[in-house]
């Protein structure tokens, strides 16, 4: 069934994984679908292809293992689940089993960041990391409910893995109208145009830098926002470009470490291709284990919350130009 | 030998006293899934409800007025989303309080979510929610108690579904292997996980002969049964036994109220004002049938 929306409403990212899967599951006779318990949204998949859907039960390690099996044997897998348990339980499979041999396998879960209130187990708060130091591996964060279809659709035809993110999923802001950008693996979306600034985001708080950018234009400032949905490879090009066009005032945005994700990784393509800045903020979750609240007080109570987000754009921006003695 | 600590003294309920905590107990755990806008995992907290009553009400040694004191038993949630089910438990026992459970559950900075932060709550002995982590570390602790020379028991309370990670059964051969008879699991053999019904996609059975071919001293009863789980409790090994124990209980998912029973669509949910009525009805209904 095809996906119906209005931009700007809500939809929810598990039910476009469902459709989606549904729909590549008819055109690829080799996709398989795997799950440890977490498979609600898979239905409908599973009642079209019974025999290409695998329910292990409570058992990420087996679950990732076994899909490595099946890619060995030709089939595309893509196991879904909770991203906490996929991307630390699992660690070693994706590892190994998966990336070493560079086999087609896909990971999507749910919970990336400080969301769904389950507490510390419940937050992939680390998995950006994880899966950025593993060689092979394609690694995404999403936002928009219908880009998780779009990357799916063109995952099936990579090589090797993929690990897609995305926050809870079951209410998600359509960020972006279909054909309204050119959505690449491996190249970011300016979602937004400005010149003052950059807020480079990912996933869930794409919305925010929106809102952040909207905010501060009512002061006369530009503010780009770049979506930089793959983290890996990730876009140095349009990184160097935004330095340029953006006076190199940066401001990196993630719900995720701010120790091992985007800013992390903008980092160091700026310090490798020698790119001058003049500011550099990155706003994410400190180094402490959370706990509950939802996702906005939790973003706020940790310190990249939109004021946060709307303030540290102000201070990159009021930073004089670099070299500054001139 | 079990020395007598403060916590010893004292006559210990009966089981009626036990069942009507247990009523108390699913009563209050239906109101904060009828009043708490989120998901509370309430099937789950339905099928362990006497089990939680049995151990914190009965079996266990536990003082909530001094929590550290090294002699205690471990009580390890395992299955760590039936977190308000313990919370409320332990509230009844004077650990909580529940008023401060049902204020706060969920919110910005409480002690009270979704599953146990030992953080955040002194009580609980460790974080848990991520299913498999419970009985390693009780391994740990029992091993501990053993080498100290000490007489307290490790208890752990698993789900069924839970122990399809292989986390599990490396503990429980460690478990064996070390012969932890201090060592206690529960297992809330409750048949469904939370998509799919146990046996359906995954094959459990023959369930309490996995534990034994692991070594362990199996004890099955039905979960429900408050005789059955004081007798459990009573006949367990001395703690200087030599063989780690499993008590296997039977029981439903969503325990007490008809339309939870056997239902997948209650692993976690909400009940509006409207359904928290109908679910408490159902709940007294249950317990006029059982009397
Ligand atoms: C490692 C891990 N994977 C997945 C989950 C999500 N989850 C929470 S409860 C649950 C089902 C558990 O079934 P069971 O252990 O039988 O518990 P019960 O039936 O008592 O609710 C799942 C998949 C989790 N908490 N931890
Ligand atoms: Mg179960």
């Amino acid at each position: 069934m095809p996906v119906t929306f209005t931009f700007g409403e809500m939809l929810s990212a598990r039910s476009v994984i469902g459709s989606t899967l549904a729909e590549l599951g008819e055109t690829h006779d080799n996709l398989w679908v795997l799950t440890p318990d977490i498979g609600a949204t898979l239905v409908e998949f599973r009642e079209k292809y019974p025999e290409r859907f695998l329910d292990v039960g409570l058992a990420e390690q087996a679950c990732v293992g076994i899909a490595a099996g099946l890619a060995y044997d030709g089939n595309i897998p893509v196991v879904s689940g909770m991203l906490p348990f996929l991307s630390m339980r699992a660690l070693e499979q994706v590892r190994s089993d998966v990336c070493y041999p560079n086999l087609p396998v896909k990971i999507i879960g749910t919970h990336g960041g400080l969301v769904g209130n389950g507490g510390s187990t419940h937050y992939a708060v680390e998995d950006l990391a994880l899966m950025c130091a593993l060689t092979n591996m394609t690694v995404t964060s999403i936002g928009d409910p219908l880009m998780v279809g779009e990357v799916l659709r063109q995952s099936m035809t990579m090589r090797g893995p993929i690990y897609i993110r995305l926050a809870v999923g079951k209410q998600d802001v359509v960020l972006y109208e279909p054909g309204e950008h050119d959505v690449r693996i491996g190249k970011g979306i300016v979602a937004r145009d400005g010149t003052d600034a950059t807020i480079f985001t990912h996933g869930t708080v794409v919305a925010q830098a929106l809102q952040a950018a909207e905010e501060l234009a009512a002061d006369g400032r530009s503010v780009r926002v770049v979506d930089v949905f793959t983290l890996k490879p990730i876009d140095e090009d349009l990184i160097a470009q935004c330095a340029d066009e953006t006076h190199g005032r940066f401001v990196v945005l993630e719900d995720h470490l701010a120790y091992g994700g985007l800013a992390t990784r903008i980092a160091d393509v700026v310090a490798d291709r020698g790119i001058h800045l003049t500011a550099f903020e990155r706003l994410g979750i400190p180094q402490v284990y959370a706990g509950f609240g939802d996702d906005e007080e939790l973003r706020d109570k940790h310190g990249y919350g939109l004021g946060a987000t709307i303030a540290a754009t102000r201070r990159v921006i009021a930073q004089p130009s670099w070299p500054s003695s001139h | 030998m079990r020395d007598d600590a403060a916590w010893l003294t004292g006559d210990r309920p009966s089981v009626t006293e036990l069942e009507d905590r247990a009523f108390e107990l699913r009563s209050k755990l239906l109101h904060l899934c009828g009043t708490y806008e989120g998901a509370v995992h309430i099937g789950g907290d339905l099928s362990a409800a006497d089990i939680f009553t049995a151990l914190f009400h009965y079996g266990l040694r536990v003082d909530p007025h001094d929590i550290s004191n090294p002699r205690r038993d471990r009580f390890l949630l395992s299955k760590g989303h039936a977190a308000v089910c313990m919370y409320i438990a332990m509230s009844m026992r004077g650990f909580f309080s529940y008023e401060g459970i049902v204020e706060t559950y969920g919110k910005l900075d409480s002690a009270y979510g979704m599953h146990p932060c030992k953080v955040q709550l002194p009580g609980v002995e460790a974080s848990t929610g991520s299913l498999g982590h419970g009985l390693p570390l009780a391994v740990g602790m029992a091993l501990s108690a053993r080498g100290r020379g000490e007489s307290h028991r490790v208890v752990c309370l698993l789900g069924d579904g839970e122990t399809g990670e292989g986390s599990v059964w490396e503990a429980a051969m460690a478990a064996r292997s070390n012969e932890l008879g201090n060592l206690v699991a529960f297992i809330d053999r409750n048949r469904q996980l939370m998509t799919s019904f146990t046996e359906e996609r995954v094959v459990f059975e023959p369930y309490p002969d996995k534990w034994r071919a692991f070594g362990w001293n199996v004890v099955e009863i039905d979960g429900h049964d408050m005789a059955a789980l004081v007798k459990a409790i009573d006949e367990l090994p001395p703690a200087d036994s030599d063989r780690p124990t499993v008590v296997v209980c039977e029981t439903v998912k969503g325990k007490g109220v008809d339309f939870m029973e056997h239902n997948l669509a209650w692993h976690a949910g909400s009940l509006g004002a409207a359904d928290l009525e109908r679910a408490m009805a159902a709940l007294e209904a249950s317990r006029e049938e059982t009397v």
